[in-house]
């Protein structure tokens, strides 16, 4: 928006909205784990192999350092509340709201902490506020995920 | 039922702060470090509930498909991708977008899958979220 060198916001856009279809292919990948193993087993899975991944990447990659000096502790946490994530929704997922119920609200809860977090600034990332146009994407975005949700999967 | 409601809002709440956490450390270092980060800490603190709490190998876990074990390098790219991008388009907006890749990849791979789905409800949905995606990339054009 005011970045001063910023590319052409389609390649964030596009990068986005690829990310999304990561999560899919995840949530395939996980599900089938705890189709057959606990959900524990299907969490930790991942996180094992992803931490050799990860760590293959950056040998692979050697991505530049931002800064030299060390960033505070907290920051290295990202992963706890992942992982809580994970847990929370096993037990709300074996409740009546089952798995719409789960992502719905799940859904609510993430939109409107990203748009607390942003207008705030929080953790250090950018301050910024959203205008009109963003509420009517919002709107119509969580609007046809919940038809999806509800309706989508026919049965 | 209520406290079962609120737990599934604080998860998508947890979602969000893991990625703006993760975003956070991504500025100081990069990308791919902070994804590195969330996966060795996030194993560290599983295992550790796993070990009080047991079960982590019952049921079958040898028995499912093969693939089913590429969740871990997938996620790895998608972790890195978040951080990258909410320091740069925000919270909102990234959240915004993943979840609209979401959901029309979801349709796409149920169709592959042969999973049963309602038509219209599938048109209806992709429509509406294609509608939001147009509004959401007009607005950055300016």
């Amino acid at each position: 928006m005011s970045q001063a060198s910023q590319p052409n916001p389609m390649i964030y856009f596009s990068a986005a909205f690829g990310t999304g279809g990561l999560l899919s292919l995840m949530v395939l990948f996980n599900g089938t784990l705890a189709a057959y193993g606990s959900l524990f087993f299907a969490s930790w899975v991942p996180h094992l192999t992803g931490t050799f991944a990860a760590l293959l990447f950056l040998v692979i990659l050697k991505p530049k350092r931002a800064h030299v000096a060390r960033p505070p502790l907290w920051v290295y946490l990202g992963g706890v509340s992942g992982a809580i994530t994970v847990m929370l929704t096993s037990a709300t997922l074996n409740s009546a709201l089952a798995l719409s119920g789960t992502i719905a609200l799940g859904l609510a809860g993430q939109m409107v902490f990203s748009l607390f977090a942003d207008v705030r600034g929080l953790f250090g990332l950018p301050q910024r506020t959203p205008v009109p146009r963003d509420f009517v994407a919002l709107a119509l975005i969580i609007a046809g995920s919940l038809i999806l949700i509800f309706f989508g999967s026919g049965t | 039922m209520i406290w079962f409601a609120a737990l599934a809002i604080l998860a998508g709440v947890l979602v969000s702060l893991s990625r703006q956490i993760n975003g956070r450390l991504a500025l100081s270092t990069s990308a791919m470090e902070s994804s590195f980060w969330n996966h060795i800490v996030g194993l560290g603190f599983i295992t550790f509930v796993a070990l009080l709490v047991g079960g982590l190998f019952a049921g079958e876990p040898t028995a499912s498909p093969w693939w089913a074990y590429l969740g871990g390098p997938v996620g790895v790219i998608f972790i890195a991708a978040g951080s990258w991008l909410i320091a740069r388009i925000g919270a909102a907006q990234t959240a915004l977008l993943i979840i609209a890749g979401q959901m029309i990849s979801g349709v796409v791979l149920d169709i592959i899958m042969g999973a049963p789905g309602d038509l219209w409800a599938r048109t209806v949905g992709v429509g509406l979220i294609l509608a939001g995606m147009w509004v959401a990339q007009g607005g950055k054009r300016t």
